[in-house]
C-alpha cells in the first residue's frame, strides 16, 4: 500500500518578477493524508494550480506513481487522476447536480447522445456513498455549501481520482459539516485514494493528515510527522519566528453611554427581536453557525438592507440608515465578509481603495492626491500592509494583506463603531495574529468593535462579551472570559436551560 | 493609476500617428498637392470625428461602469428632429432649439438609467429598447420628412469669431479635456472606476452606485444629444434616420480607445483618439483607387487589429 504516491521534484514558478515557487521538492505517500500548510503567498497556491494543470511549471516536475505528470489543463489533470477540491465554489448554479459532476466529460451513447439514465444513476451511487441527501437532478443552486463542497468530491471520484486535493475546504463549513467532510474523506483514503490538504487550521490538518509540510515564501521548509510534532512548530515553521503571544485584553470595557444601541432589530425571515448595547472600547463578539443570520444583522445595521422593526442608536443619537454613506456619517464602518467581492476593487490602486470609503462620504468632490497620499500611506504604515507601493493593484497582494487594506479603508473613516465580518477568513496566521492586535488597539482607543466570526477560539481571545445567534434569534450573551467554547456551542446549536 | 492610464492612452495616439504616417506614405502624390495630408482635409477629418468623439466620451463613461449605452445613435438623429422642428417648423432661434435637442439627451439619459437603476433591467436590454423608441419618436415627429437646417442657416457664420467649422472639433476637445479632469481628479470620476471595477464593494465602501450609474447615463445622454447639435449643424438638416448604426461605431471608439467592456477600465481622452483612428480611416479609405467596397471589412478589423495590439502594449508595460 505505502510507497512513494506524489513526488513534487524541484518544482519552481515566477510569474513576473515573483518567485513563487523556487525549487520545491518532496513526496506523499500513496494512501497517505498529506497537508501542506503556509502563510498565504508561501507558495500552496501556485504548487496547487500546478497539480491541476492551470499554470505549467518553469522548472521541475510532479510525479505520479512514478510517471511524470505533465498537466497542460485541468482537464489532462483530472483524466490522470488529479482531483480537485477548491476553496471557492467553481459549480454551474443553473445545472443540476448531475450535470454538474459530468460537465465537460459527459457520459454518452451514440451519435453523441447524452447518456442521462447512466449519469443519473453513477451520481445516485456518488451522492449515497458521500452521505449528499440530494437527487440527480437537484439544481446546484439549491445545495449547501458544504453538500456542494461534496459535489466537487463526487465529480473526483466520478473520474476516478488517485489523489483528492482539498484547498482550504472547511472555510465555510459548519462544525458538523466538517465532520461529515472529514469522515467522507477518511473513508475513501481506505479505498487506497491520496488525499492533499490545504488549510489554514492547523486543528484540522491534525484531525486529518498524518504528515504535514510547511512551505514559507515559494521555499519547501520540512515535513513533519504529526504524532512527534506541536502545533507550535509548524506555526513557528511556518512564520519562520515566534508567534506573538496571546494576551488578554487588560483594559475592561469601558461604562458610560453606548457607542452602539440597538433595540428589538427585525428583519423578516432573517432575523427577530435582535437587541444588545457596545460600550466605547468594548468588543463584542457575535458568533452563530452559517444560516443564523449575523452577517445579514452587521449588513441591515449598515443600512445596506431594509429592516422591519426596531431601532438603533450610536452615541445616544437615533440612526435610520438607509445607505452605506448613511451609516458611515452616523460614524459605522463595515470590514465586510467577502473582501474579494465586497471589500476592494481591483481595478483601483491600493490608496484609491484606502481613501475610497472616506472621499466617497466626504461630500467633496475635488480630489485631493497629496493629501490621499499621505492619508493612504498613514493607514498603510499603521496597519503595516506589506506593497512595494500604493501604486499597484490590490491583486498583487497576500490575502492578508488585502484584509488589511479593507480593515485601513474603514479605519480611515474615523468610525466610532467598527463591525467586523469574519476578519480573519483565510487569512494566514501571521496576518491573523496582526489583525487581533488592531482590533485590541483600536478597542483600546475607544472604538466599538462588533465582530462576527466563526472561529471560536478566535470570539472568545478577543470579545469581551459574546452573543450567540441562533436562527435568527439571540440565544444568549455571555462574558468572553470565562466562556468555554462549549457552552457557546451548546447556545448555537441547541436549545439549554440559560445559564 | 496615473502610469497605467496614461500607458493606454499613449498607445492609442501611438496607432493614430501610426496611422496618419502610413496614409501620408501610401497615397503620396506623383505631383501635386497631397490629397490626405492637408489643412483642408484635417479639418474634414476633425469635423466628422467630433460627432462620434462626443459622443463617445459618453459611451466610456458608461462602458467604465460596467454598463452600455446603445441608444447614442438614435438620440443623435433624434436631437437632429428636435432642433429641427423647433428651427425650421416653430421659427425658434438656433440657440433655444439646440437647447431643446440637449434635452432630449437629458431625457434620454433619465430613461435609460431608470430602467437600469430603478427597474434593474440589464443595460443593453434597456438601452436597446431605448434605442428603438427615440428612432421611432424621430420618425413619428417627422413623418418620414426631413427639417432643412441648412436654408435657414447662415453662410460662412462664425461663432465668437470662430469660423463655424472650426467650432466641432474645439467642443469636442474642450469636452474630452473636461471630462478627462472629472474623472481623474474628482470623486465622480473615481466612483465610476470604482462602480466598474467592483460594484458591491462601491456599495459596502457608501459610494452612492444607483446615482453614480444614473450620472454616468445622463452624461452620456446629453454627450449624444451635443453630437446630435453637432452633426444637425455639420449636416444642416433634421431626420428621423440620421446617425443610423453610429452607436455601434461610437462604442467601437471607446473600445479602441481602452475601454474594457467589463468594465472598470477605461479614458475618456483615449475615446476620443479611438473616433479619430476611425474618422481618418473612413476619410483616407475612399481615396486609395480600388478599396471602396472594402472599407466596412478594413473598419471592422482595424477594430479588432487595434484592440490586439493594445492589450499587448498593456501587457508589455505591467
Amino acid at each position: 500500500m505505502t510507497g512513494i504516491g506524489l513526488e513534487f521534484q524541484d518544482v519552481s514558478r515566477s510569474f513576473g518578477a515573483v518567485r513563487a515557487l523556487s525549487g520545491v521538492s518532496f513526496s506523499v505517500a500513496s494512501g497517505d493524508a498529506h497537508a501542506v500548510v503556509g502563510e498565504n503567498g508561501a507558495g500552496k497556491s501556485t504548487l496547487l494550480k500546478i497539480l491541476a494543470g492551470i499554470v505549467r511549471p518553469d522548472r521541475g516536475a510532479i510525479r505520479l506513481d512514478g510517471a511524470v505528470l505533465d498537466s497542460a489543463s485541468p482537464r489532462e489533470a483530472l483524466e490522470h487522476g488529479i482531483g480537485m477540491v477548491y476553496q471557492e465554489m467553481l459549480a454551474f448554479p443553473n445545472l443540476t447536480v448531475s450535470g454538474n459532476i459530468f460537465a465537460g466529460r459527459e457520459m454518452t451513447r451514440s451519435f453523441g447522445r447524452l447518456d442521462e439514465p447512466a449519469m443519473r444513476a453513477r451520481t445516485r451511487e456518488l451522492l449515497e456513498r458521500l452521505h449528499v441527501p440530494a437527487t440527480p437532478d437537484t439544481p446546484m443552486e439549491l445545495l449547501s455549501t458544504a453538500h456542494a463542497q461534496l459535489i466537487q468530491v463526487a465529480r473526483a471520484l466520478a473520474f476516478e481520482c488517485r489523489v483528492l486535493v482539498l484547498d482550504e475546504p472547511t472555510t465555510s463549513l459548519t462544525d458538523a459539516e466538517v465532520d461529515h467532510l472529514f469522515t467522507v474523506v477518511t473513508a475513501l483514503r481506505r479505498t487506497g485514494v491520496t488525499v492533499l490538504f490545504v488549510s489554514h487550521r492547523l486543528p484540522e490538518v491534525y484531525r486529518l493528515c498524518d504528515r504535514i509540510t510547511v512551505l514559507r515564501d515559494g521555499r519547501y521548509v520540512d515535513t513533519f510527522e504529526r504524532a512527534t510534532t506541536s502545533a507550535d512548530d509548524i506555526v513557528r515553521a511556518m512564520v519562520g519566528r515566534e508567534p506573538p503571544a496571546r494576551s488578554a485584553r487588560a483594559v475592561p470595557a469601558a461604562v458610560g453611554t453606548p457607542a452602539l444601541t440597538v433595540r428589538g432589530l427585525s428583519r423578516a425571515d432573517v432575523f427577530h427581536d435582535v437587541s444588545f448595547e457596545v460600550a466605547r472600547g468594548e468588543v463584542l463578539g457575535i458568533f452563530g453557525l452559517v444560516g443564523s443570520g449575523r452577517t445579514e444583522l452587521l449588513e441591515s445595521l449598515f443600512g445596506l438592507e431594509p429592516l422591519s422593526a426596531g431601532s438603533i442608536m450610536t452615541n445616544g443619537r437615533p440612526m435610520t440608515a438607509t445607505s452605506a454613506a448613511e451609516a458611515v456619517s452616523a460614524g459605522l464602518a463595515l470590514v465586510p465578509e467577502e473582501r474579494q467581492r465586497q471589500g476592494l476593487c481591483f481595478n483601483l490602486p491600493i490608496r484609491d481603495n484606502l481613501v475610497l470609503p472616506t472621499a466617497a462620504t466626504s461630500g467633496t468632490q475635488v480630489i485631493r492626491r497629496g493629501a490621499e497620499q499621505l492619508a493612504a500611506q498613514a493607514q498603510s504604515d499603521a496597519l503595516a500592509i506589506r506593497t512595494p507601493n500604493l501604486d499597484v493593484t490590490p491583486d498583487a497582494l497576500s490575502g492578508g494583506n488585502q484584509q488589511k487594506i479593507v480593515i485601513g479603508k474603514w479605519l480611515a473613516t474615523k468610525p466610532s463603531v467598527l463591525l467586523l465580518d469574519e476578519p480573519t477568513k483565510g487569512v494566514d496566521v501571521g496576518a491573523k495574529f496582526e489583525i487581533h492586535n488592531l482590533i485590541r488597539r483600536e478597542a483600546d482607543r475607544g472604538m466599538a468593535c462588533v465582530m462576527v466570526s466563526s472561529d471560536l477560539p478566535e470570539v472568545l481571545a478577543l470579545a469581551d462579551r459574546v452573543l450567540v445567534m441562533r436562527e435568527g434569534h439571540v440565544r444568549g450573551i455571555v462574558p468572553g472570559a470565562g466562556a468555554t467554547e462549549e457552552q457557546v456551542m451548546q447556545l448555537a446549536t441547541h436549545e439549554v436551560a440559560a445559564s | 493609476m496615473t502610469s497605467i492610464w496614461r500607458a493606454r492612452e499613449f498607445s492609442t495616439l501611438v496607432i493614430l500617428v501610426l496611422e496618419v504616417v502610413f496614409f501620408t506614405w501610401y497615397l503620396w502624390p506623383e505631383s501635386g498637392g497631397h490629397p490626405f495630408l492637408n489643412v483642408g482635409n484635417a479639418m474634414l477629418i476633425l469635423k466628422y470625428s467630433s460627432i462620434y468623439g462626443i459622443a463617445a466620451i459618453g459611451a466610456a463613461i458608461v462602458i467604465i461602469t460596467g454598463g452600455i449605452d446603445l441608444a447614442s445613435g438614435a438620440v443623435i438623429g433624434l436631437t437632429s428632429v428636435v432642433i429641427g422642428y423647433f428651427f425650421v417648423e416653430a421659427g425658434w432661434g438656433l440657440f433655444p432649439s439646440a437647447m431643446m435637442g440637449l434635452l432630449v439627451g437629458l431625457s434620454a439619459g433619465l430613461v435609460s438609467s431608470w430602467l437600469i437603476v430603478g427597474l434593474k433591467l440589464p443595460p443593453f436590454i434597456a438601452t436597446l429598447g431605448v434605442m428603438g423608441i427615440w428612432r421611432g419618436v424621430g420618425f413619428i415627429i417627422t413623418e418620414a420628412r426631413f427639417y432643412d437646417l441648412s436654408a435657414r442657416l447662415p453662410r460662412n457664420w462664425t461663432v465668437a469669431g470662430v469660423p463655424i467649422d472650426w467650432v466641432p472639433p474645439i467642443v469636442m476637445v474642450v469636452l474630452v479635456v473636461v471630462f478627462q479632469i472629472v474623472m481623474k481628479q474628482f470623486q465622480w470620476g473615481r466612483s465610476i472606476f470604482a462602480v466598474g471595477g467592483n460594484e458591491m464593494a462601491a456599495l459596502f465602501s457608501g459610494v452612492r452606485v444607483g446615482l453614480v450609474k444614473t450620472t454616468a447615463y445622463v452624461s452620456a445622454g446629453l454627450l449624444a444629444a451635443t453630437s446630435g447639435v453637432v452633426l444637425a449643424i455639420v449636416q444642416g438638416q433634421g431626420k428621423a434616420d440620421l446617425a443610423n448604426g453610429y452607436e455601434l461605431d461610437i462604442i467601437a471608439s471607446a473600445v479602441v480607445g481602452g475601454a474594457s467592456l467589463s468594465g472598470g477600465r477605461g479614458s475618456v481622452a483615449g475615446a476620443v483618439l479611438g473616433a479619430l483612428i476611425f474618422g481618418v480611416l473612413r476619410n483616407a479609405l475612399p481615396q486609395i483607387p480600388g478599396a471602396t467596397f472594402y472599407d466596412r471589412v478594413i473598419v471592422g478589423l482595424a477594430v479588432i487589429v487595434i484592440v490586439v495590439m493594445d492589450q499587448v502594449m498593456v501587457r508589455k508595460a505591467r
